[in-house]
């Protein structure tokens, strides 16, 4: 009974805390705010990584919030994915919101920089609670501070096209709120417990009864509009594009992957009956569902004008990668899908940060205007191609490990349709991607797009984009560090 | 295999490029000869590095180091073995040659070029010691994009255009790859690692899957190796890339395919599981076809290095068919042949160079008296071309004569035929060059007596050396090896201690 | 028999429909809002009503009550979340909606969303 025992809980409420008590630094000293702000979340990522090799792949920590027995109190369960995944998130918020500094200092107005970095850890808190929730009604609070919160971040410039695009987030983001609020109470009606761990149980005992079926339903539908699959994306695209850059990071880098993460909590943890027809059912329709958004995604993203547009576009598509890996119900295929959240997070970040230089630097955001930026902007355009070589799944970098889970999961499984779809999807990526690439460092600029001085983005805004960058190389390198825990921990999930 | 000593030398051998890369970047732009050179002495002390390992691995050792791993059956591992080293050999050597041949060749953005020319040894190296399909595919990929830059390096839209080809083609072919290793390693029982006799066996695995695997693998290097339905991209990207990057395209990197299948064929089917599947059947007859057809093809282009791609789609296909006889000359043959067209193709693509060079003439029709321009140049041409026609001694016709016997210990003599066909084809393509380079000359010089004199030979104006060099110590060695195969080094003393082990 | 027992849920469900209809149908993005916190309203009533017991007594365990006659506290005090979490939602919702028309001068989302092409012709300007 260490001392660590209690980092969890730090972690999620360290930036929470750090939100309420910003705005008064930022009502004394509002230029300290971008520093101050990143205190909690450096600790949080600290303490995540102290964690790191205390929790086994083959079990999981419950911590009882206020000492309440689970069934009653509210339990955060933490097992190493769950642990994996709020490293992910702790280090990209991170990351971004070093990036933030300069870039919401030149695009947001004086007085809501403040507001930015207090929704900013919002989001950042409430996606740690999110995923380390143990208790069902947990999750749809913190889901909702999460989408408020997002919500708010999208609209934060309070422009045309910023505000409409967040009020299309939450024309599709509350009513997908509300159907898991419903799906909770169903649950609850069915089985009188909250917890999930409890719920798995009585639902064993059980076994499926319509109530539970629709509420299963429900919960994935309401989570497939935030994780953005298929015929549930059409906020997406507006909504990343729109965005800051470093939100646009965190949204498609994170906040998918996490609401993604939400279902296979329900999935494996609480849903626990394989045999029936019902989550079997489920997963083959979402399946269908992530074949078309892998190549629905794919071919958007080619045709896009507006790079940032092209992006959240392949998100639509690697959403379509994460739900196949977790449909094939095979330890390598969670593996694939845990591993994706990882380097799509890293790499998916990294290149809406580079975005936000070019936006930053020169206000460029079509794809045309690249031409030839990178004798301008070297680092910049480095750190992009590195980033897109892991989205296409180019070897040596992070994407092709998760590549080669996410198929062998899918062969192993049988699905041998999807592993097909999942290479045609990464063709389609290296189409869109090396296409920027090509325009960047292939063709020769537009007259006088590039001035002759040598200025990429300030070390500030380079330095996380980098730090991503590489990330992505050394997680395709030192899989081994992962990949083993993670196939522990899948097959334990399973 | 057999126990294998720890050894970093395969892993300095990969990494000793990048020192170049290094250099480049460490000196300013100024100093241009200094970091040319340091580029050189990092391609030289590259092959030297490889070339150190020679007698370790005569006497049959192999050497590996463990770079990173997965989980237990999926790692990064560099070994050496004796067919792997052959290949790093041919690779560090003509790659040196190109070096040399590059820094007077390539006139603008030097940058660019030899950093990636030095990448792509790197990965090319790391092909040749690759330990199991996991790492091969790996480099293999790299490589692949990395020579990307090497193609459009003109940036004309000629350049562009087959840099797109290449890369739609490439794109393609990795992802059919990367479908074939996962299959083999589903069906494979985990076993990705390359075994004296193959590692696949039926016990594991289905006829039928067996069967995917290898097809997809044979599709997916068989766009490098330009097996004749998938070879689209090779006649537009040589002539498009700068002459020392079609050597090594025709040379090295078509053969990274080519060595791919002789990986699988050799250590992940294993002859016997060939011969059980019948798939060699497939294999020689698409083989027999891109050697007949890629020659006619050849006949009808009148740029050189759009005739001497053609040459090499079926050349290259010589390894294939070699391999598909399932017999131990035919792939003695077939895998000699690797070094062996990449001596004489080496040569022929950098003479090409030479020529687009000293007179900006591209097409074989302008060439007329060339050769009185360009003597060593052109008679280094005109070596390498007839051994591309198999006139002895040459490599062309050790390769030729081990695949005309392979044939018959297969007791398909029906191969030969093929193999007649292609040596008159090559003639037929060949001849005329070497024919207008000598024989026929517009302008005749007339002196004051109104008399008809052939142009002179004019020796010593050659161009520069570091042109003519590489050109001359190539066709010199399309001799040499030809005539002593067996000194230590040389190709047979390495390929036939391969053969000898999987065909006794 | 038993969908009249349970004629609550039935109503909770039915107003769920009207919300999700209206939410959907409207075209008015401030009657879509309206829909939204009647779908809003439908849940808390299907929750609070999973509590509800005829002639239930507050759950206070002072004195001798009997706990067979309490009224579950759960369900209340998760809607007390949830209302909280409607409001912030409708407050910044509506709070864009005054930004939206300030903006674009309708509330009709079909034209709203239309209005892309001079956006992004106006988007290419400024560059």
């Amino acid at each position: 009974m260490g001392a660590w025992r209690h980092f969890p809980i730090f972690m999620i409420t360290l930036p929470l805390l750090g939100a309420v008590l910003l705005p008064f630094l930022g009502y004394a000293r509002e230029r300290w705010v971008p520093y101050a702000a990143l205190l909690p979340l450096g600790t949080s990522t600290l303490l995540g990584l102290l964690l790191m090799g205390r929790i086994p792949a083959d079990g999981f920590l419950s911590y009882h919030l206020g000492g309440w027995e689970p069934p009653f109190g509210i339990e955060i369960r933490l097992d190493y994915v769950g642990l994996f995944l709020m490293l992910v998130v702790c280090g990209i918020t991170f990351l971004a919101l070093v990036y933030s500094r300069r870039y919401i200092g030149k695009e947001v107005s004086g007085g809501q920089r403040t507001a930015y970095y207090v929704l900013y850890l919002l989001l950042s808190g409430a996606m740690l609670g999110f995923v380390a929730t143990g208790d069902i009604f947990n999750l749809f609070v913190f889901m909702e501070i999460l989408a408020l919160s997002s919500y708010a971040l999208v609209a934060i410039t309070g422009n045309r096209n910023p505000v409409r695009a967040a009020f299309k987030y939450i024309l599709m983001g509350a009513p997908s709120s509300i159907m898991v609020l419903l799906a909770v109470g169903f649950l609850y009606s069915a089985t009188g417990t909250l917890n999930m761990a409890d719920l798995a149980r009585r639902i064993a005992e059980s076994g499926y009864t319509e109530v539970l079926i629709v509420s299963y339903i429900l919960l994935v539908v309401g989570f497939g509009v935030k994780a953005a699959l298929f015929p549930l994306h059409m906020w997406l695209p507006d909504a990343h594009s729109i965005a800051p850059s470093p939100i646009s990071a965190l949204l498609s880098g994170l906040l998918v992957e996490v609401c993604a993460f939400a279902l296979v909590r329900i999935t494996f943890s609480v849903f626990t009956l394989r045999s029936s027809d019902l989550v079997m059912g489920t997963a083959d329709a979402v399946g269908v569902a992530a074949v078309a958004a892998v190549l629905y995604g794919g071919i958007m993203a080619i045709l896009q004008k507006d790079l940032k547009m092209m992006i959240a576009y392949s998100t639509v598509s690697h959403v379509g990668y994460i739900f196949l890996g977790i449909t094939a119900f095979t330890a390598e295929g969670l593996t694939g899908a845990m591993y994706h959240m990882l380097d799509h997070g890293l790499a998916k970040a990294c290149l809406f940060l580079c975005a936000g230089n070019f936006i930053y630097l020169k206000g460029y955001r079509r794809i045309e205007d690249l031409k030839g930026a990178w004798s301008q902007m070297p680092w910049t355009c480095f750190a992009f191609a590195l980033a897109s070589l892991s989205v296409i799944g180019i070897p040596p970098t992070a994407g092709f490990i998760s590549k080669w889970y996410l198929i062998l999961g899918n062969v192993k499984g049988g699905k041998w349709l999807y592993a097909v779809v999942l290479l045609a999807g990464s063709i389609l990526a290296a189409v869109y991607c090396l296409r920027v690439i090509y325009y960047m460092f292939f063709q020769a600029g537009k007259e006088g797009a590039w001035e002759e001085s040598w200025r990429d983005a300030p070390p500030a805004m380079l330095a996380p984009v980098w730090t991503l960058s590489l990330a992505t190389l050394f997680f395709g390198i030192f899989s081994s560090l992962l990949i083993p825990s993670l196939l522990k921990a899948a097959a334990y999930l399973l | 295999m057999q126990e294998s000593t720890f050894s970093v030398i395969p892993l300095l051998a990969v990494l000793l490029p990048w020192a170049s890369l290094l250099a480049i970047l460490a000196f300013p732009k100024r100093a241009e000869r200094l970091r040319l050179w340091l580029c050189f002495l990092g391609s030289l002390a590259t092959f030297g590095v490889v070339l150190s390992l020679l007698p370790g691995v005569l006497d049959g050792n192999t050497y590996t180091i463990k770079l990173a791993s997965v989980v237990e059956s999926l790692e990064m591992r560099l070994t050496v073995d004796t067919l792997g080293y052959y290949f790093a050999l041919v690779v560090a050597f003509l790659w040196m040659l190109a070096t040399v041949y590059s820094m007077s060749y390539i006139d603008h953005k030097h940058n660019r070029f030899f950093a990636f020319m030095a990448m792509c040894e790197s990965f090319m190296l790391g092909c040749a010691f690759s330990a199991n399909m996991f790492t091969y595919f790996i480099f293999y990929e790299m490589m692949t994009f990395g020579s990307y830059p090497l193609i459009i390096h003109e940036e004309t839209t000629m350049a562009r255009r087959a840099g797109y080809k290449y890369l739609v083609y490439a794109i393609a072919a990795g992802t059919v790859l990367f479908f074939a290793i996962v299959a083999h390693y589903f069906w494979g029982d985990g076993q990705l690692g390359f075994g004296s006799y193959g590692v696949l066996s039926l016990e594991f695995a289905s006829r039928a899957a067996l069967m995917t695997v290898f097809f997809t693998y044979l599709a997916g290097f068989g766009v490098k190796a330009a097996i004749m339905p998938l070879h689209g991209w090779v006649p537009d990207a040589h002539p498009a890339a700068p002459s020392p990057a079609s050597a090594l395209l025709s040379g090295v990197i078509l053969k990274a395919g080519a060595f791919g299948i002789i990986r699988v064929c050799f250590n992940v089917f294993g002859a016997d599981l060939l011969r059980e599947l019948e798939v060699y059947v497939v294999m020689a007859s698409l083989a027999c076809i891109t050697i007949v057809v890629a020659s006619v093809f050849a006949l009808t282009q009148d740029n050189l290095k759009r005739r001497l791609a053609y040459s090499s789609i079926g050349q290259v296909s010589y390894i294939i068919l070699g391999l598909a006889m399932l017999a131990h000359d035919g792939a003695l043959g077939g895998v000699m042949h690797l070094a062996h067209h990449a001596l004489m193709k080496g040569c022929l693509f950098l003479c090409a160079g030479v020529i687009l060079v000293k007179t900006g003439k591209k097409n074989i029709s302008e060439m007329a008296g060339i050769g009185y321009q360009l003597p060593i140049t052109m008679i280094c041409f005109s070596v390498a071309a007839l051994a591309m026609m198999g006139t002895p001694p040459s490599v062309g016709f050790v390769t030729k004569w081990l695949l005309g016997s392979g044939s018959l210990q297969a007791g398909l003599p029906v191969y030969i035929v093929v193999l007649l066909a292609s040596a008159l084809l090559n003639a037929a393509y060949f001849l005329p060059i070497i024919y207008i380079a000598f024989f026929r000359w517009e302008g005749d010089e007339v002196d004051e007596h109104g008399e008809r004199h052939h142009p002179k030979l004019v020796f010593g104006k050659e161009a520069d050396h570091k042109l003519v060099v590489p050109v001359v110590v190539l066709a010199a060695l399309v001799v040499i090896v030809g005539i002593w195969s067996n000194v230590p080094g040389f190709p047979y003393s390495l390929v036939s201690k391969v053969v000898n082990v999987i065909f006794p | 028999m038993r969908l009249l027992h349970n004629y609550h849920y039935a109503a909770a469900m039915v107003l769920f429909c009207v919300g999700l209809y209206t939410v959907i149908v409207r075209r008015n993005i401030i009657k879509k809002l309206i829909g939204l916190n009647i779908m809003e309203t439908s849940v808390f009533f299907f929750f609070v009503s999973l509590g509800y017991l005829d002639g239930g007594i507050a759950p206070i365990h002072a004195g001798a009550a009997d706990p067979a006659r309490m009224v579950n506290p759960i369900p209340q005090a998760l809607i007390l979340t949830g209302i909280v979490v409607a409001v912030s939602v409708t407050a910044l919702a509506l709070s864009m909606v005054i930004l939206l028309y300030r903006q674009y001068g309708t509330l009709d989302v079909d034209r709203l969303m239309r209005e892309e092409e001079p956006e992004a012709a106006e988007g290419g300007k400024e560059e």
